[in-house]
């Protein structure tokens, strides 16, 4: 990754995300955004469809939906084929429960789109305890169907204390069933805030996690593990926070923000109903504060170079400073084990 | 797509590869230091200082080889063979 390039700021996002509603049919323990119901104003069809248009005019390669239950908009796929008929890629974060053969039929017919379908345990009790009664299965069937396509999907799993364990089944279990696994980082954002105390893995947890990651190269982890990674795993990804350099977030009301987990007032660059996605993008004070953004208190840190301070959101809801450095990146896991080994010997 | 001529002999395989093109799988645009290419199957980003050099659009239709915009030098033609070399290692340009 050349941060140089990076630092003298990109015309717009390399890709984005659009959590296009709130609704969704689930209620998991660890939604970031405490998804349910629709939430008050969300985007018109007309509205949605314009922003795909600026996007398509900004040269956005790819959008990564999400929600809510991206499913439940009935205009959804009517946004999807927007985005496609602009070469738009994108990438749809589901909970699978709603697919049928006809939808997947429909979904094949494009080239463009690529899908995760969301999963917490390769047990069914450990996935439904966090998703809900019968959504193991329902998500399996889901990844059968598209695994007999040719749309790219993948399970996407949530690390936390109650899977952490079934991670390598279920990479063996994704395997299986003709798919990729990608794991994605616990936040303490939404519903994932309330409940963070009784999900979040525990040091020893993600150090283990980070060592069977280091040998897992087929494993994908978005920008979730960049402060914990490995010297195996340098070059597999981004290593360091995207927010407002290279990606976004637009929620389902149209409002802009740095990421998915920095969704709240102090965080928000704009919106869309006042200004266009190309203004926001150039002109939030919010954005350029996040570009400008230098992580001191990690400079000296022997690991910097690898996770420029890891992800800032993480540090926001756990130590209300976006400077602080991330309180779980792999430094700060192994310096916490030493800590209780060293206080239970006392 | 590569030549479905899978029965043809590797000669003929070589000389049925038309030229290079961008990736399905990859995109590229114009930035004020030169082209940013990503591909969806990492995601990955190739950061190119090649200033305007080459349009973004460039490897969107099928080139040859050592098919370069007009105008651009012979010592640019060289940076730029070795450019393109690094892109199709890297799986962001295929052979056609
Ligand atoms: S995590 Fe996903 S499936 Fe679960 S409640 Fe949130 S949006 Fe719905
Ligand atoms: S703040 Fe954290 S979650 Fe958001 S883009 Fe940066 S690293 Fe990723």
């Amino acid at each position: 990754m050349s941060n140089k390039y990076v630092e003298m700021g990109m015309r717009s996002p390399v890709n984005l995300t659009w959590e296009v509603t709130l609704a969704c049919n689930l209620r998991c323990s660890h939604c970031l955004s405490s998804s349910g119901e629709k939430a008050c104003n969300e985007l018109t069809t007309a509205e949605a469809l314009d922003l795909v248009e600026q996007l398509h005019t900004a040269g956005v390669f790819q959008v990564n939906f999400g929600g809510g239950e991206p499913f439940i908009r009935p205009d959804f796929e009517e946004i999807l084929a927007a985005c496609h008929s602009h070469g738009i890629m994108t990438c749809i974060s589901t909970n699978g429960t709603l697919f049928t053969p006809e939808l997947v039929a429909r979904l094949s017919r494009n080239r463009l789109v690529a899908i995760q379908v969301s999963m917490d345990g390769a047990k069914r009790e450990t996935c439904d305890a966090i998703r809900g009664a019968g959504v193991f299965d329902a998500a399996i069937a889901a990844v059968k169907l598209l695994a007999a396509t040719k749309i790219p999907t993948s399970i996407n799993t949530v690390l936390t204390a109650q899977n952490a364990d079934e991670i390598p089944a279920m990479h063996e279990m994704a395997s299986s069933l003709g798919v990729s696994l990608r794991v994605s980082r616990f936040r303490p954002s939404g519903r994932g805030a309330d409940n963070w105390e009784s999900l979040r893995p525990s040091p020893a947890q993600l150090l283990a996690f980070s060592d069977w990651l280091s040998s897992s190269g087929d494993v994908r982890t978005g920008d979730s593990f960049f402060s914990l990674t490995s010297q195996e795993r340098q070059g597999l990804g981004l290593n360091l926070c995207g927010a407002a350099k290279l990606t976004c977030c637009v929620s389902p009301t149209g409002h802009m923000y740095p990421c998915a987990f920095l969704q709240t007032d102090r965080f928000e660059a704009g919106d869309l109903r006042q200004n266009s996605f190309q203004e926001i993008w150039d002109g939030s004070e919010i954005y350029e504060s996040f570009r400008n953004l230098r992580i001191h208190s990690c400079e000296e840190c022997q690991r910097f170079d690898q996770c420029h301070g890891g992800c800032p959101a993480v540090a926001w809801h756990l130590k209300n400073d976006i400077n602080g450095g991330d309180p779980e990146c792999l430094e700060r896991c192994v310096t916490s084990i030493a800590d209780n080994r060293l206080a239970e010997a006392a | 797509m590569k030549s479905s001529q899978s029965t043809e002999s590797a000669g003929f395989t070589r000389m049925a590869a038309a030229g290079i093109k961008l990736h399905p799988s990859c995109r590229a645009r114009q930035e004020r230091f030169g082209l940013l290419f990503y591909d969806c199957r990492g995601p990955r980003l190739l950061f190119a200082a090649t200033g305007t050099l080459i349009p973004a659009d460039f490897f969107g239709t099928i080139r040859r080889r050592d098919e370069f915009p007009a105008g651009v030098s012979e010592s640019q033609k060289m940076a730029l063979n070795k450019f393109v070399t690094q892109l199709l290692e890297k799986g962001f340009l295929h052979e056609q």
